[in-house]
């Protein structure tokens, strides 16, 4: 795996001629996506007069026509951006990843993870990447699961679960009970003694274990099905390192360890990877979105230490 | 129904979950020790073995050697307490790791492969065992708290409870630690 300021190198110099190219499309993309916006605007005024009594009505109707010609003339542009841009830097960061953009990782694994206490009703995702980091088997891409509800006259709504990058690795350790990670958000809302109260009453989740490291308990909250296990995995070096990386996220994170793998659902509340529209793919910032998120994902094995092969799995 | 009665009802119910909850840490400590107690006697029984495949090699290590073996003989006596085997565990972790750091001075029993495999399992079993001294000392901060807190205190000295031992995770672990002198004290 290449260092983060190879992968920044690699993206300004050797992506570069792509990059401007596909700074035209953009400037394009833009434009039509403005005058859509001019039209719809002018339509507006137009019958303003009209649908004065119907004001909620024409603003559904407005977000309804920008997001349809936003997601439709984007469309080939961000084919051409994954393909020419996200795929060579995947490959970039290590050549034995591979890439594709519109699977994403299965429904079963995200469920089998049990990160979540409620299944979802429909699963999206995109930006797929496998393979092997250092000899560690890991996949990861954007899921969005929401779920479905329905009112008592039958109208349907949809909530969102989890949206943001999903990773699965293996783990450098056997194990047969369930760990989950969790954000600590009783405790940082409530407080020790009424949180602490909600978090040992969760039963459904497992026994909470209680960490022996004071920062990681205020971030997260423990729940297992084994206590001794619970700690054989989570040494103090990987509460460490898992603090570290909620820290680089900036995001929260939830972790479950099942099955000898390790589960990490980064909570990034959008779709990642996708081209900037409105902002020039050349900028500075833009382009480290880009790059951190991935080397981020991607850079988890080395993060955590997964590639140390302990004696239990020689 | 009178004010009293209810005060009553309450009261005891306030005992009954007040005793439940120290039975219940009481048990968590005893389960969680079954466990601790059950990996250490994993790593007591590769004693004999390890003995037997450095012996031959280590003549000026002889005094550790036997100690450990020493040490195994008095962690499988009955009838020992709770006390006593976390102080055995801690003089058996030192004995095999200056056993370990011995190693290193002979190189053929380094690259010996029954040795390199009892390294490997004793490693294992090491990591395995300080999770398991992690929950134990969790279990008993839990209860030595329940039982010196208020309210659950005096029902706790009614119940002649006591408070336990942790097992101390010493800085001193980390070094390589001379086990000739820790006997010879």
């Amino acid at each position: 795996m290449k260092s983060l300021s190879e992968i920044t190198d690699f993206y300004y110099t050797n992506l570069h001629p792509v990059l401007k190219e596909l700074e035209k499309r953009r400037e394009n993309v833009k434009s039509r996506i403005l005058m859509v916006f001019g039209v719809v605007l002018l339509m507006d005024f137009m019958v303003f007069s009209y649908a004065k009594n119907h004001l909620d009505w024409l603003f559904f109707t407005n977000v309804a026509i920008l997001g349809f010609a936003y997601k439709f003339l984007k469309q080939d542009y961000t084919k051409e951006f994954k393909d020419r841009v996200i795929k060579p830097l995947i490959s970039a960061i290590d050549e034995n990843l591979n890439y594709s953009k519109d699977e994403h990782v299965q429904e079963f694994k995200f469920i089998s993870s049990q990160l979540f206490a409620t299944t979802p009703d429909r699963l999206e995702g995109n930006d797929y990447i496998s393979g092997d980091v250092d000899g560690v088997g890991i996949e990861l891409s954007d899921i969005h699961a929401q779920k479905r509800h329905l009112d008592s006259k039958g109208k349907e709504s949809w909530s969102t679960i989890f949206k943001g990058l999903f990773i699965i690795c293996e783990f450098n350790k056997k194990f047969s009970a369930r760990t989950l990670v969790l954000p600590d958000v009783a405790q940082s809302s409530f407080g020790d003694l009424v949180g602490g109260w909600f978090q040992s009453h969760n039963s459904a989740r497992g026994e909470l274990v209680k960490m022996d490291n004071p920062e990681f308990e205020k971030k997260f909250v423990v729940y297992g099905s084994d206590q001794i296990e619970a700690r054989y995995i989570l040494t103090h070096s990987l509460m460490k390192r898992l603090l570290e990386f909620r820290k680089k996220s900036s995001k929260n994170i939830h972790v479950s360890f099942i099955y000898s793998h390790i589960y990490i659902a980064i909570d990034y509340g959008r779709d990642l990877f996708e081209p900037s529209v409105f902002k020039s793919l050349l900028d500075y910032k833009v382009a480290m979105d880009y790059v951190h998120t991935l080397y981020l994902a991607i850079g988890i094995v080395e993060e955590l230490k997964l590639n140390e092969k302990l004696w239990s799995k020689i | 129904m009178s004010v009293g009665f209810i005060v009553v009802i309450v009261i005891v119910i306030i005992v009954v979950l007040m005793y439940n909850s120290l039975i219940s840490k009481k048990n968590q400590v005893q389960n969680i020790f079954a466990s601790v107690d059950t990996i250490l006697k994993k790593r007591y029984n590769l004693i004999p073995n390890l003995v037997s495949s450095v012996q031959e090699y280590m003549k000026h290590e002889k005094s550790i050697l036997e100690d450990v073996t020493k040490l195994r003989s008095m962690a499988n006596k009955p009838n020992l307490s709770d006390e006593q085997k976390i102080e055995l565990d801690a003089k058996v972790s030192s004995a095999l790791r200056s056993i370990m750091v011995a190693v290193e001075n002979y190189p053929n029993l380094k690259a010996n492969e029954n040795v390199m495999h009892l390294q490997r399992t004793l490693n294992e079993i090491e990591e395995q065992i300080s999770a398991a001294r992690r929950a134990y000392n969790q279990a008993v901060t839990d209860y030595n708290n329940a039982i010196e807190m208020f309210p659950t205190n005096f029902m706790a000295s009614m119940m002649h409870y006591r408070a336990k031992k942790v097992f101390e995770i010493q800085e001193a672990q980390r070094k390589n630690i001379d086990v000739k002198e820790l006997f010879d004290k």
